[in-house]
This record gives C-alpha cells, sequence and structure tokens, in this order.
C-alpha cells in the first residue's frame, strides 16, 4: 500500500506522527545554542621557538629556515608563513580546510621532532601552538576607577576575574590596564659606592632576611614540638631595618642607601573608558563553548560583582560579542516570519480558499520545524547559516504540496469523494513531485561537499534545504493527502458568501486575464518562433556584455557596531605622549561622532602573563583603542562611512605615522569587517623590497577606494647597546655574562624576593632609583663588582653606542616577503585590482623582487573557482535528474536555457541595484539553478501531455501555457516573495545575505518571463524538427517500398 | 440471475462495494485497477502520463427482479458525476455452480 492511501486511510496516525516530529523539533529548538556562523574548524598552528639573544636576521638563518624547509613537506599545507624577530621565530601553517587539525598536529609534531638536532643547540625545543577562533574575547568589561586605583588590580582579580573564570565555559579572563602591585627597592649609587655595597649584595640580603625556614622537631618530655623560624615581612617597611653592612664600625641599614616604595608595576598597559582611568577584563571561551551561554551568564552575575566592588569602581561593558549575535538572529527570524506572511498571503490569492490555504501552510512549520532536529542531533546551532536556509526553503516547501493540492481539487470538481480523490489525486503527481524534489536536491546536496572557508557556511545550508526538501515532500505525500481528504470540499458558486465574493471577484478577474493575455502572447511567440528565440538569446548575450560592469568582491561588509582602531606614534615613543595624544582623539571624536556608545584605549608595554594583550601588537607608541557603536538601527550612518571620516580626521594628527581604521574589530577577518588586499612583495634585501613596498604604496595612494593603506615591515627599532671589551674584563676580573647582568640588575631590576600578603604573592625588586638611570652617563657610570669585591665603572670596560636594530623578517612560502595591504573602501575589490595591476606591472623594482596578490582577495579567486567548478557539477546532475523524468535528452536541454536567463537576471539586478558579485550573489546563483527548471519541467510536462492526448504541437504549447501559468507564477512568487525580506532586511547582519536575496529575486523574475515564452518557443522548433525528420524517414521508406514493390 | 458487469473510475469503487450491499447484492468480483476508455465520451483510462486516471472493473450476479434497482441506481450516479464515468452491462447466466 502507498504512503498516500494508508495516511489517508489512517488519519490519526499521520497526526500523532507529525505531532510527535513538531514536539521533539521544538524541544531540540529550545535545546539549540545560538551563535554567529556555524564552528569553524581551525586550520593554522603555530611553532614558536625561542633562542636567547640571537638577533632576528641570526634567528631567520638558523631557526626559521630549517624549520620551514622541513615543516613544508607537512600534507595539506596551504602557506607557511614566519616571523623572526629578536629572540624569537613563529612559523605559521595554514592548512587546507577541512582536515582534521589533531592529525596534522601530529604531523607537525614528528616533522619537528626531525629537525631538532639541527637547530642551534641553545634553543629551546619548537612549541607548537594551535590558534582558533575561541581565542578572540568574547566580552570586554571596563572598569572605571577613581580612589580605588591603586588597589585595583587586586580588586579585580579577586572580586571580577575568580568569580568569572568558575563561570562554566570561560576559558581565561585577564585584567589589562590595571598595574600589579610591586614593591620596589630604589637605591642611590652614589651612597651605595660610599658604603661599598651592590646591588647584587643587597637583593642576596633582602632574600636571605625574608625567610621562613622550618628548625625540625624535638621532644620536650612526652611532647614532640616543631621548630620554626618565621622570618618574613610581616609589613614592606621593615625591610628598612635590614642591616645590609658595616661601615667605620657603624651599621648600614637598608633605609641609609635605598628608598622602599610600596606601590604598582613602573611599565604598564593603561586602560581608559571614555576618558577615565580604568582597568579592562578580557573573558576568552574554552574551545566549544557557547558564547552566548557565557554571556548571558555574566549578564545574569554582573549585578552581584557590581554591589561587591567598592563604590568608585564602575563596571561597564565594551564589547558583548553576543550582543550582535542576539540582534542578528533576531533579525533574522524577523526576516523568516515575514517570509512566512508573504507565501500564505500568495497561496491564499492564488488558491482563493481558506481550507486549501491552511492545508498547504501547514508544510512549512512542519518542514522548517523537523529541520531543527537535523541540527540537534548533529550538535549545531542556531546561526545566520541555518537561519537564512530557513528563509530559502519556506517558498519552496510548499510547492510539492500545491502540485498535491490542485490535483486533488481537479479529482473532487470530476465528482471524485475527496478521500478517492485525495488517493488517486496524489497518486497521478507523486512521481513529478519526487522528480522536483530531486533537482533541488541535486543543486543543494553538492553544496555540501564545498571544502575550504566556502564550504564552513554552505555545507549547512546544503544540509538544512536538503532535509527541508525532503521532509516537504513525504509531507506533501502524507498529511497533505490526508487533510485534503478530510478538509476539502466540493465548492459551488453559491456557497460562497457575498463578502467573500466581492473582495475575490477582482482578484480572480485579474488572474484570469493575466491567463489570457499570456496565452496571446505565447501565440505570437509561437508564430515568429525564429524572431523570439533570436531576441531570447540577443538579452542572453547582451547582458554577458554587461557582466564587466559589476565589480566583485568577497564577502560583504557587515556592520556590527564595532570598530578596532590602532595608532602608531614613531617607534620608541613614550607612553606618557601617546597617552595624551590618545586623549585628544577620544574628546574630539567623543564630540564629533554621538553614534559612538563605548570608546575604550589601552597605551602602553603589556606585561608578559596578559596573554590577550601580549598576542597584538603592542609598544609604549602603540594606542589601540576599541570602539562600540550604537545599534545600526539607531543611527543615520553606517559603520563604513563612520569608518572612512575617522580615517580622514586621524589625518590631522601629523604625530601618527600609522593609522589602521577596521571596520568589525579586526583587519581580513574573513566574514566580517571590509574587504583587503594584501600586496605582497617577495625579495631578500632589505633595502630594495622597502622602497617597492613604498613605490607600491604611493600607487595604491593614488587609486580612488584604497584606505588605509600600511606596510607590514615596521621600522628600524633605535636602541643603546653596550660594547664589552673583553680583554678589558678580564683584566679587572669580569666577564662578559657577569657584566651584562650587573646591567640588567641596575636598570631592569633584580627580583629579589617575594612579598606575601594574604596569600597573595608581590615581587620586591632591587634597581636603581629613576634619577640615577635617565642619561647615558647614569649608565656609563655604573660600577661593575668582581669577584675580589673591586669596582669599576662601565666606561672603562665598555661603550655605550646607538645602534638600529633590524625589524621583524617576515617570511611567507620561504622566501622573505613585506605585505602592503589596504582596506576596500566604497568601490568594488575587483575594480581596485584592476587599476592598479598595470601600475604595478610597470613599476620600478629591482630584479628578483615579485609582487603577489592575497587577503580577501586570494580567498575570493578561490572560492570563486570552487563555486563555478560546482555550479557546473550541478547543472549535470539536474540534467541526469531531468533526462530520466523525460527519458529524453532534448527535453532537459530546452528547459536548462531558462538557467541562462537566470544568470542575465542576476546581471542585470546587480548592475541596477550597484550591488557586487560576492560569495552570497554567487550562492544566489547556484540556488538558482534548481529553483529555475522548476518553472520548465512545469511547462514542458504539460505540454507533451497534451502531445500525447493527441493535440497538435501548437495547441499543445499553447493550452499548456494557459493552464500551467497560474502553478508557475504562483510557485516563483512563493520563492521570490520568501525572498524579499531578506533583500530588503534592514536589521542587524543584514549586508551578509542581502545580495543572495537580490540575486535570486532578480534571477527568479527575470528568467521566469523569459522562460514562459522562449521554453515553449524552444520546444516547438524542436517538436517541428523532430515531426519533419520523421516524416522524411516515413518518405524515404514508402519510396524504398515502391521501388521494391516496382 | 443476470450478470452486471460495471466498469468505471476508481474514484466510484467503495462507494459502489457499500451501495450495492445496500440494495441486497452482497456478491461481486472486482478489479481495482484496470485500462479501458468509453466507446463515444470520456476520458480514457490508462494510468498512463497522459491519462494517468485508472478504472475499475466488476462483475456481479443479481436476482432477476434486482437488476433494475441496480442499474437505475449506478445511471443516477453517474448522472451526478458524468466526468468519472461509468457504464453498466447486463448478462444472462446460464449456468452456474
Amino acid at each position: 500500500m502507498s504512503l498516500y492511501s494508508s495516511s489517508v486511510k489512517r488519519p490519526v496516525t499521520v497526526i500523532l506522527i507529525f505531532v510527535a516530529v513538531i514536539i521533539i523539533g521544538l524541544f531540540s529548538l529550545q535545546k539549540l545554542p545560538i551563535d554567529l556562523y556555524p564552528d569553524i574548524d581551525t586550520n593554522t598552528i603555530m611553532v614558536m621557538t625561542t633562542y636567547q639573544g640571537a638577533s632576528a636576521q641570526d634567528i631567520e638563518q638558523n631557526v626559521t629556515r630549517p624549520l620551514e624547509n622541513v615543516l613544508n613537506s607537512v600534507e595539506h599545507l596551504k602557506h607557511i608563513t614566519s616571523k623572526s624577530r629578536e629572540n624569537i621565530s613563529v612559523v605559521t601553517l595554514e592548512f587546507e580546510y577541512g582536515y582534521d587539525i589533531d592529525a596534522l598536529t601530529n604531523n607537525v609534531r614528528d616533522k619537528l621532532d626531525m629537525v631538532s638536532s639541527m637547530l642551534p643547540d641553545d634553543s629551546q625545543t619548537p612549541i607548537i601552538f594551535k590558534f582558533s577562533s575561541d581565542m578572540i574575547p568574547i566580552v570586554m568589561l571596563s572598569a572605571q576607577a577613581e580612589e580605588s586605583m591603586p588597589g585595583l588590580y587586586k580588586i579585580l582579580d579577586e572580586q571580577i576575574a575568580n568569580p568569572l573564570a568558575r563561570v562554566d565555559g570561560v576559558g581565561s579572563v585577564s585584567i589589562s590596564g590595571a598595574p600589579k602591585r610591586e614593591i620596589h627597592v630604589y637605591l642611590d649609587p652614589i651612597r651605595m659606592e660610599a658604603y661599598n655595597l651592590s646591588v647584587e649584595t643587597i637583593a642576596s640580603l633582602i632574600g636571605a632576611e625574608n625567610r621562613n625556614i622550618p628548625g625540625g622537631t624535638f621532644d620536650i618530655g612526652s611532647e614532640t614540638y616543631a621548630l620554626r623560624v618565621q622570618g618574613e615581612f610581616k609589613d614592606p617597611k621593615e625591610m628598612a631595618n635590614i642591616v645590609v653592612g658595616v661601615s667605620n664600625g657603624g651599621i648600614v641599614h637598608l633605609s641609609d642607601v635605598a628608598t622602599i616604595d610600596d606601590s604598582l608595576e613602573e611599565r604598564a598597559q593603561q586602560s581608559y573608558t571614555n576618558g577615565n582611568k580604568g582597568a579592562m577584563i578580557i573573558v576568552q571561551k574554552q574551545s566549544g563553548a557557547n558564547s552566548v551561554e557565557i554571556s548571558n551568564k555574566i549578564k545574569e552575575i554582573m549585578p552581584s560583582l557590581q554591589k561587591n566592588l567598592p563604590s568608585d569602581i564602575q563596571l561597564d561593558y565594551i564589547v558583548d560579542t553576543s550582543d550582535n549575535i542576539h540582534n542578528t538572529i533576531n533579525s533574522l527570524v524577523e526576516t523568516v516570519l515575514y517570509a512566512l506572511l508573504f507565501v500564505v498571503i500568495v497561496v491564499f490569492v492564488f488558491l482563493g480558499r481558506w481550507r486549501a490555504t491552511v492545508i498547504i501552510t501547514l508544510t512549512i512549520p512542519i518542514s522548517l520545524i523537523a529541520s531543527f532536529i537535523y541540527l540537534y542531533a548533529t550538535g549545531n546551532s542556531l546561526n545566520i547559516v541555518s537561519l537564512s536556509s530557513l528563509s530559502i526553503a519556506i517558498g519552496m516547501v510548499v510547492d510539492d504540496a500545491i502540485v498535491v493540492l490542485e490535483n486533488v481539487t481537479s479529482h473532487i470538481e470530476r465528482g471524485s469523494a475527496p478521500m478517492q480523490a485525495a488517493v488517486h489525486g496524489t497518486n497521478e503527481v507523486a512521481i513529478s513531485v519526487i522528480a522536483s524534489t530531486l533537482t533541488l536536491i541535486a543543486v543543494f546536496f553538492p553544496l555540501t561537499l564545498v571544502t575550504g572557508m566556502t564550504g564552513v557556511l554552505f555545507r549547512q545550508l546544503g544540509w538544512m534545504v536538503t532535509i527541508m526538501m525532503i521532509i516537504s515532500t513525504g509531507a506533501a505525500l502524507s498529511i497533505t493527502p490526508m487533510l485534503c481528504s478530510r478538509m476539502l470540499r466540493l465548492r459551488k458558486k453559491e456557497d460562497e458568501s457575498a463578502a467573500f465574493k466581492k473582495f475575490y471577484a477582482p482578484i480572480e478577474r485579474a488572474l484570469d486575464a493575466l491567463d489570457n493575455g499570456y496565452a496571446w502572447l505565447l501565440d505570437m511567440c509561437v508564430t515568429h518562433r525564429w524572431k523570439t528565440s533570436l531576441i531570447a538569446l540577443g538579452i542572453f548575450v547582451g547582458s554577458m556584455f554587461l557582466m564587466k560592469f559589476v565589480g566583485s568582491e568577497f564577502f560583504p561588509t557587515s556592520d556590527n557596531s564595532r570598530l578596532g582602531i590602532t595608532l602608531e606614534l614613531p617607534i620608541g615613543t613614550r607612553t606618557e605622549i601617546a597617552e595624551s595624544l590618545a586623549r585628544q582623539v577620544n574628546d574630539s571624536w567623543q564630540k564629533k561622532f554621538p553614534e559612538i556608545k563605548v570608546l575604550n584605549y589601552t597605551v602602553g608595554q603589556a606585561s608578559s602573563d596578559n596573554t590577550f594583550a601580549s598576542l597584538q601588537d603592542n609598544g609604549s607608541h602603540i594606542i589601540s583603542m576599541n570602539l562600540r557603536l550604537t545599534d545600526p538601527g539607531e543611527r543615520e550612518r553606517g559603520i563604513v562611512e563612520i569608518a572612512e571620516l575617522m580615517r580622514e580626521d586621524l589625518k590631522h594628527y601629523p604625530e601618527f605615522k600609522k593609522t589602521l581604521v577596521n571596520v568589525g574589530g579586526s583587519r581580513g577577518s574573513s566574514m566580517s569587517g571590509q574587504s583587503s588586499i594584501n600586496y605582497e612583495i617577495y625579495g631578500y634585501d632589505f633595502a630594495e623590497t622597502d622602497s617597492a613596498a613604498q613605490r607600491l604604496k604611493r600607487i595604491l595612494e593614488g587609486i580612488d577606494g584604497c584606505a588605509d593603506i600600511n606596510i607590514s615591515r615596521s621600522d628600524y627599532q633605535p636602541e643603546y647597546q653596550v660594547d664589552f671589551d673583553r680583554e678589558k674584563l678580564s683584566l679587572y676580573g669580569l666577564n662578559l655574562s657577569t657584566a651584562a647582568t650587573a646591567l640588567r640588575n641596575r636598570i631592569n631590576g633584580s627580583t629579589a624576593s617575594y612579598y606575601r600578603e594574604d596569600g597573595d604573592e608581590y615581587d620586591i625588586k632591587v634597581m636603581y632609583d629613576k634619577q640615577h638611570r635617565q642619561s647615558i652617563e647614569d649608565i656609563e657610570n655604573i660600577l661593575l663588582y668582581n669577584a675580589a669585591g673591586q669596582g669599576v665603572r662601565l666606561k672603562e670596560v665598555g661603550t655605550v653606542v646607538e645602534r638600529f636594530n633590524p625589524p621583524t623578517i617576515e617570511r611567507k612560502d620561504r622566501e622573505r616577503v613585506i605585505t602592503v595591504s589596504t582596506v576596500v573602501n566604497g568601490r568594488p575589490m575587483s575594480e581596485i585590482i584592476t587599476e592598479a595591476q598595470p601600475l604595478i606591472d610597470k613599476m620600478d623594482k629591482a630584479p628578483g623582487i615579485t609582487v603577489g596578490i592575497s587577503g580577501s582577495y586570494e580567498s575570493q579567486q578561490d572560492s570563486f573557482s570552487d563555486l563555478a567548478t560546482l555550479a557546473v557539477l550541478i547543472i549535470i546532475l539536474v540534467y541526469i535528474v531531468m533526462a530520466a523524468q523525460f527519458e529524453s535528452y532534448t527535453y532537459p536541454g530546452i528547459i536548462m536555457t531558462s538557467i541562462m536567463f537566470a544568470f542575465s537576471g542576476i546581471v542585470l539586478i546587480l548592475l541596477i541595484t550597484g550591488t557586487t558579485l560576492n560569495i552570497m550573489s554567487m550562492i544566489g546563483a547556484i540556488m538558482l539553478i534548481g529553483i529555475v527548471v522548476k518553472n520548465g519541467i512545469v511547462l514542458i510536462d504539460y505540454i507533451t501531455l497534451n502531445r500525447e492526448r493527441g493535440m497538435s504541437i501548437r495547441r499543445a504549447v499553447v493550452d499548456g501555457g494557459h493552464s500551467r501559468l497560474r502553478p508557475v507564477v504562483m510557485t516563483t512568487l512563493t520563492t521570490i516573495l520568501g525572498m524579499v525580506p531578506m533583500a530588503l532586511g534592514s536589521g542587524e547582519g543584514s549586508e551578509m545575505w542581502r545580495p543572495m536575496g537580490t540575486a535570486v529575486i532578480g534571477g527568479l523574475t527575470f528568467s521566469t518571463i523569459l522562460t514562459l515564452l522562449f521554453v515553449p518557443t524552444m520546444y516547438t522548433i524542436f517538436a517541428f524538427n523532430g515531426i519533419r525528420r520523421k516524416r522524411k524517414k516515413m518518405h524515404k521508406a514508402l519510396a524504398k517500398k515502391n521501388n521494391a514493390n516496382k | 440471475m443476470k450478470a452486471i458487469f460495471i466498469a468505471f473510475d476508481q474514484a466510484y469503487y467503495e462507494d459502489l462495494v457499500t451501495d450495492l450491499q445496500s440494495l441486497g447484492c452482497r456478491g461481486f468480483t472486482a478489479w481495482t485497477e484496470v485500462k479501458g476508455r468509453g466507446s463515444h465520451t470520456g476520458d480514457p483510462h490508462y494510468g498512463t502520463h497522459a491519462w494517468p486516471s485508472l478504472a475499475s472493473a466488476m462483475f456481479t450476479m443479481v436476482e432477476d427482479d434486482h437488476v433494475d434497482t441496480v442499474l437505475n441506481h449506478l445511471h443516477q450516479l453517474d448522472v451526478e458525476t458524468p466526468k468519472l464515468g461509468m457504464r453498466a452491462f447486463v448478462m444472462p447466466i446460464e449456468k452456474s455452480i
């Protein structure tokens, strides 16, 4: 017994099965985590190797190159890049997407074992470091403080960081901008000299005094007692009384040669929020944890955390990634609901019957909700991709139900009882319903096979739509006939209420007029079939010529209300100067841009224990800003416009050497933010590549649409070096390392011991007083002591010279490289590339220097070629499905001509709306392959049916067109209107799918209009040719027969 | 005893079985899926792409005095829904076991 006849006979079972599906679906929906994108596997591994004391060039030669040579042979490697700077080599391996990162890590580890013997003896074992998106902070909080500033670190660490770290899923919480407590012992070198004391002696004395030593146990009578000396300082002030020496019979206390300062770290990052000093708390998640859930929990405990803080500390959000996720998801949910509404309206207008409308629209929630089960079962989340899949599918899941319902209705109108009509009506169309679903699956299933960055996005889309289509077909063949058998009645005209008639009559008249008008036009086209074909082909070819006016880019820029700004002063600028400039910028922007909700900036060198800050560029001359704007709906200016105004504004500050304004928070992240083009200059010689980079920068500056041009190689860093004379050193009984260590202890300070209080440890640092380490003379006058206790001035054994330290050496694919990157602003990326390329080719450059392009452009090229291959595969699959359905080679060919018009339509609408061709509009085009052929299938199917019933070719075509116009227009309209909310959406994140909606609407509208005229015309041409051939054959056969008879 | 051969659109089948029962004809033999077309009018019932509908056929043995009631009822059904199509033919039965 078939699915539909058993469904009609067992309505209770069918209803309950679908109720169960809906309940499980809703249950899954409730459990589904929310995220912005589907899980993205990491594809990057870093190998870090330290080699203390080696310069950038030494590191490059001795560490980076051997590592690169070996690691280059790891399979699936896409690019190998490296940075060699003083003391450290970082090799970054970028793999092709879609491979198991753990297996790749093991391969890398094996290769590292092979190379370890080739590395210098003193270099450390290379460390493997997997980079993942989890390192991107999910929440950044600011804490503004006044009186509590000195103790802020401890307060935040205990009251905020610890409770936050206990939240499920939080990976690490770091605090920046709140300096830690440190106890300084500032020594006066002049007094020390007088008492014949050295920094080392004092440091070791402090260490020796500040100790608790257990003395073992001893017995008194019948008891055993522990013995111990509790010598640790209970107050830093106690240190003042330490005896550090004897001079002229008197005792020298520490307070005689030093001041003890219980304060904060000398060099720390400072963080300001909206101009007020405070700290920044950065929360990173554990890998695989859900950002929205974590952020919700943080939001929940925030009020109680705030309550425990001293009253002058104010907590506020700088960045909450979940805000963006929430807003984006909400605007998508809105889109899905609008799409639903539009589809229901279309169905009602065309069918004019509420019962039929209810039956058809029921398939929408069933298929949509069932897809949540898939998401839950496979551990996916509600994200941009899964939700936009729903929006795409809404218009298509009703198609099968419409076909079934229409045929059942025609059976009822012929006189069948609804029960029988439902079974037999469904039976007749079941095959074609399944075939049309197969054509769509032929389009969407291959999407699940895409690899690479685009694969991450489209795999889920492919699965979701495929599953929804299968479920909707299942529903159309089971619950739809069941409901038809129960709900549909033979409708008599006189049964309709007067109000309904009044409302529906004009619609009916308009639809009739449309049918007749189309039949007339089709008749004209079929009469002038060669002319029609030529015009249609002309339109197609013409539109392809317009293609070159459509710009292309990788991903549309989305407005997530976040800006990341990096401002660089000349290298070596003091933090105080950077701070005052940052304040100026802050004050002027707060006035100029009322859209700024929070402006946070950080200056100064990050301490090494701040994981987040040390991953970013930092230094005393760098100002990094994080801005949060008001929600996109609440402001007039878009984020790109604001970014552009900021870039303009920054030009008024000549102090800045480099300014970077990054939309979306960071540059070059593939899915949000503005696209960037990276020109890579390969060449060994520093000077030559530097000058090529400068020239390239000037070329780009002259091109409209390039903003924020940045050269990756930083300036040579000025520094003072002490050149010791080894002979002189040995004369005084010193060696280089004792001398250098002594230098370090005096300037950087040496950690003598730790001061313990309330379970926390604070460094006790011994160093020269600030006023004695401010000039080169101070350095030259440093006294170095030898083992015999004799002192010698540094200037007698060495000289202080100013030198420039070579910058970080960057390499890519085993060659030295400089990257000149530019943000694409207000112009399609492809236009900039075509304008810049001839200039770059003409550019003067030394032999051996080559220029390549990477960044968004490279990803775009990769993805576009992937998608083009995919399109070809899909076209072949769709052809196979159709050829099987019609058992013909020609009909599918005729039907597929509608794909040409879909592409024409896309080109036209992209031109008209000024949209660029990007990944999203490409994917729209690919989806269209399946959607537009459905119209052709419906038409050709009915025309062949008419011919099989004995009509002439022309009548079959015109009559077929006339009677199939409504179903074609109806299913097309449901799909188009389902996309309209996507194409017009203005919510957060809508920039992302707007191009896709636009492409589908343009392509489908244009193709449907032309398909309705061109496909029947082509059919006529082929059918007449077929008949002519048959006649010829017959004539020949007859002639043969006649000859034989003669 | 007469034999009535009824050829009709599939859709009638279940109603017909109940109707005949109420008219006092218990026995019948039916083929639920058969193909055919009318001599003058009506759509062919072929179960093909062009003519997807199918017909059923039924033999029922009726006492002589029942024949007219049954034929009348069938005719009435046919008049109500002319598009479905139904024809009945009465034949004599010469012998039976």
